[in-house]
């Protein structure tokens, strides 16, 4: 088994709201109220205020972005448009030998039309229909594509969420990771992309939301620098405008 | 050998100094750290008010923790996770281990988290024979070694390439070459097969996110994004004041933290994980449970000395500013946590007092730690407080007592004080060399096994100060006679008030 039964989670739901009441009940308690306030005053949320109108033009945001990914060990390039994204990804995957792709399952991606330009490589889109073999062909792909749902400027990340056709593995298991990032998908503050998930309605939130700011990495033996201890070690952004 | 050793931080601490790559390591680590630090915050060039709202972000959600963490947890329901409630440690160890039994679990892998070293979930699963294996690089390292973490950020800061090697090819059952290049390859492949593997992921936890029961976790290598992609089932084990009200809020937590650990823009990996999978997602685990964990937490809330140590995001600045710490390491320190945070964290989530040990007194109040923290937490006061509390309950070491209460009765009468003033001078003639007292019998040696005694002069400042009184007199010149009149005028003038320029 490898998931629990409904009634052994139904006793831990019900032991769950027993033990809720006394854990949140002495919490009050100790802050010297007799039961859970309503909603505080929250005066200080988010971000100072001189930092919520700093502001970079496009070019501004594109440049920092790409330095703060090369610094952070990455490989930042800018395309005109999908079809040169095309050629580059294509360039990218031959010096890299890369033998299988797997992508998001995206309209945009599809058009890329590597299947046609690359035929000796193997190419898969994610399916998360097919759970547990799509981790596996993401785990045995040399690299992932993914198109950014949104990128910032100023900590140079790029961010990409979970849905059926977004697993997750795309940009975690393969080694080679490349993210394609359309120009006005760019922000340049943290606060702007947060502001745009907190704003998504509950139902439709996403299970996974992943911050990436380069190839996976460790200082962990003897401070040396290693790269792609578990993530990709190779990353890739593709900026396209 | 870099595990604990000895009851007390100054036998630690001398076994520490006598592993000479520890020390340098530690130096060496900690000044990185320090630097990229100072690089980042400077880069970063509003450092201080990016504190100071982290600070009251921080205060306002511990304020009105039961408001937040009632808020978390209703949301986090309704994204379908198990939510959980762990009063103490083995109060999280029985849920986690109840939950990966009824699964007929067989491994378990983990990513970073400090709340699961005070649990000591590796040490309950095992228990039970089920296989629990660290995946950060640094933790594995440890775990393999059978040692506790030594710094909040770099775990295995105290090992060095070829112990590493060493350890690892046990693991391989080949010898590998202490490259850091092979020795990372192999931990790669090897995880790698341990993540596909493993029925339950379990996770710590940076910050929730109260307005949508997120659980946010920082992480450069990658490892936590598997142990909440690949295992079917996930467990957070999360500290219960690891809150935030909004994701608005996470930008400054995230503007803090990788910066004052690191001197990273942003960890390589920032995720928010939400609820499980959804129903169409095609990877992501099927379950989730968070268990929220108390263990002596609460004991700070309403206490307003302390309350604020649960500000703490667990960044490891106050480590690599502390003279202390760069000197000892992490081992020498009782409990989970080392440095600044540890000396005053443990025994805070402590009760009994008479467990605390000495750890508090090992500081020197420098205050490093305070500019270091990203959040303003006083641990240098609270060293203090701790001290306090100590003596306060009664816990002093009997010599310490007796001393104090000679130094007491000495100062109590000033023809005391003077007689035994004139027998140390009499008594000092026996040890003192060139000035100094050195020899280290009896008491004395509390102090001079690392500093000299100046020897006491001959005249007291008591027997001086009749001379002192004529000398002064003599030197003093006069005020010139128009400085005088001019300053008379001014004392006149004010209080008369509205001339202030």
């Amino acid at each position: 088994m490898s998931i629990s039964n409904p009634e052994f989670l139904a006793k831990l739901k019900q032991e769950s709201l027993e033990a809720e009441k006394r854990f949140i009940g002495n919490i009050a308690g100790r802050l010297g109220r007799s039961a859970t306030g309503p909603a505080p005053e929250h005066p200080f949320r988010g971000a100072p205020d001189f930092w919520t109108s700093y502001e970079l033009d496009r070019e501004q945001q594109i440049s920092r972005f790409m330095s703060n990914w090369q610094a952070a060990g990455g490989f930042a390039e800018r395309a005109s448009g999908m079809s040169e994204v095309s050629e580059r990804i294509c360039r990218i995957l031959g010096e890299l030998n890369a033998g299988s792709t797997i992508r998001q399952n995206l309209t945009e991606l599809a058009q890329l039309g590597l299947e046609e330009r690359l035929p000796e490589l193997r190419h898969d889109a994610w399916n998360g229909l097919q759970t547990g073999a799509a981790l596996r062909t993401a785990e045995k792909a040399d690299a992932g594509i993914v198109l950014a749902d949104y990128a910032v400027a100023y900590t140079g990340s790029i961010v990409v969420t979970s849905s059926m056709d977004k697993g997750r593995s795309v940009s975690l298991l393969p080694n080679i990771l490349i993210a394609v990032i359309p120009a006005e998908r760019m922000f340049t503050r943290l606060g702007e992309v947060m502001g745009r998930i907190a704003a998504i309605p509950g139902e439709q939130f996403p299970a996974g939301v992943h911050f990436i700011s380069g190839p996976s990495r460790s200082s962990d033996i003897e401070n040396d620098l290693t790269i792609g201890v578990h993530g990709p070690g190779v990353a890739y952004a593709l900026i396209v405008g | 050998m870099s595990t604990p050793q000895g009851s007390n931080v100054k036998d630690r601490a001398k076994t520490a100094l006598k592993d000479e790559f520890l020390v340098d390591a530690v130096k060496f680590t900690t000044e990185r750290l320090k630097n990229s630090k100072k690089a980042a915050t400077a880069e970063n060039g509003n450092w201080e008010e990016w504190r100071e709202r982290g600070r009251q972000i921080r205060l306002h959600t511990i304020a009105h923790l039961d408001y937040y963490l009632s808020r978390f947890v209703e949301n986090a329901r309704a994204q379908g996770v198990h939510v959980h409630f762990a009063p103490e440690a083995k109060d999280a160890a029985r849920i986690a281990l109840e939950i990966a039994e009824h699964q007929g679990a067989k491994s378990v892998v983990k990513s970073k988290s400090m709340v699961s070293e005070e649990v000591h979930i590796n040490e309950a699963f095992e228990s039970i024979g089920i296989e629990s294996i660290e995946s950060d690089l640094g933790e594995y390292i440890i775990q393999l070694a059978n040692e506790p973490p030594s710094h909040i950020i770099i775990p295995a800061i105290h090992k060095n390439r070829h112990q590493i090697a060493e350890l690892l090819s046990k693991e391989a059952g080949e010898t590998l070459e202490p490259e850091t290049k092979i020795l990372a390859g192999f931990a790669r492949r090897k995880l790698r097969d341990k993540f596909l593997e493993a029925d339950i992921g379990l996770t710590g936890c940076n910050f929730g996110i109260a307005e949508t029961g997120s659980v946010v976790i920082f992480e450069n290598e990658g490892n936590a994004r598997m142990v909440s992609t690949v295992p079917k089932t996930q467990i957070t084990l999360m500290g219960m004041e690891r809150l935030i009200p909004t994701w608005d809020d996470l930008e400054v937590m995230a503007t803090l933290l990788p910066r004052s650990a690191t001197g990273q823009k942003l960890t390589m990996y920032m995720s928010g994980i939400t609820g499980p999978k959804r129903a169409q997602d095609g990877d992501g685990p099927e379950e989730m449970h968070i268990i929220i964990v108390d263990n002596g937490r609460s004991l700070q809330l309403g206490d307003p000395e302390f309350q604020e140590l649960l500000n703490c995001i667990r960044c490891g600045a106050c480590l690599n500013a502390c003279p202390v710490y760069r000197h000892i390491g992490g081992h020498s320190y009782p409990g989970t946590y080392s440095g600044p945070i540890g000396a005053v964290l443990t025994p805070a989530l402590n009760k009994n007092a008479g467990e605390w040990q000495d750890i508090a007194n090992a500081s020197s109040l420098c205050g490093a730690c305070y500019e270091a923290c990203p959040v303003k937490i006083p641990l240098h006061d609270m060293l203090v407080y701790l001290r306090n509390r100590k003596v306060e309950r009664g816990y002093t070491a009997a010599g310490e007592k007796m001393a104090m209460k000679g130094f007491k009765m000495l100062m109590k009468s000033h023809k005391r004080f003077r007689k035994a003033v004139k027998a140390g001078q009499i008594g000092q003639k026996l040890l003192v060399r060139d000035g100094y007292i050195r020899s280290q019998i009896g008491p004395l040696g509390g102090w001079t096994a690392y500093r000299y005694i100046p020897e006491l002069p001959k005249q007291s400042f008591r027997e001086q100060w009749p001379d002192l009184v004529t000398e002064v007199e003599k030197s003093v010149q006069p005020m010139a006679a128009d400085v005088k009149l001019r300053m008379e005028q001014i004392v006149k003038a004010r209080g008369k008030g509205g001339q202030h320029a």
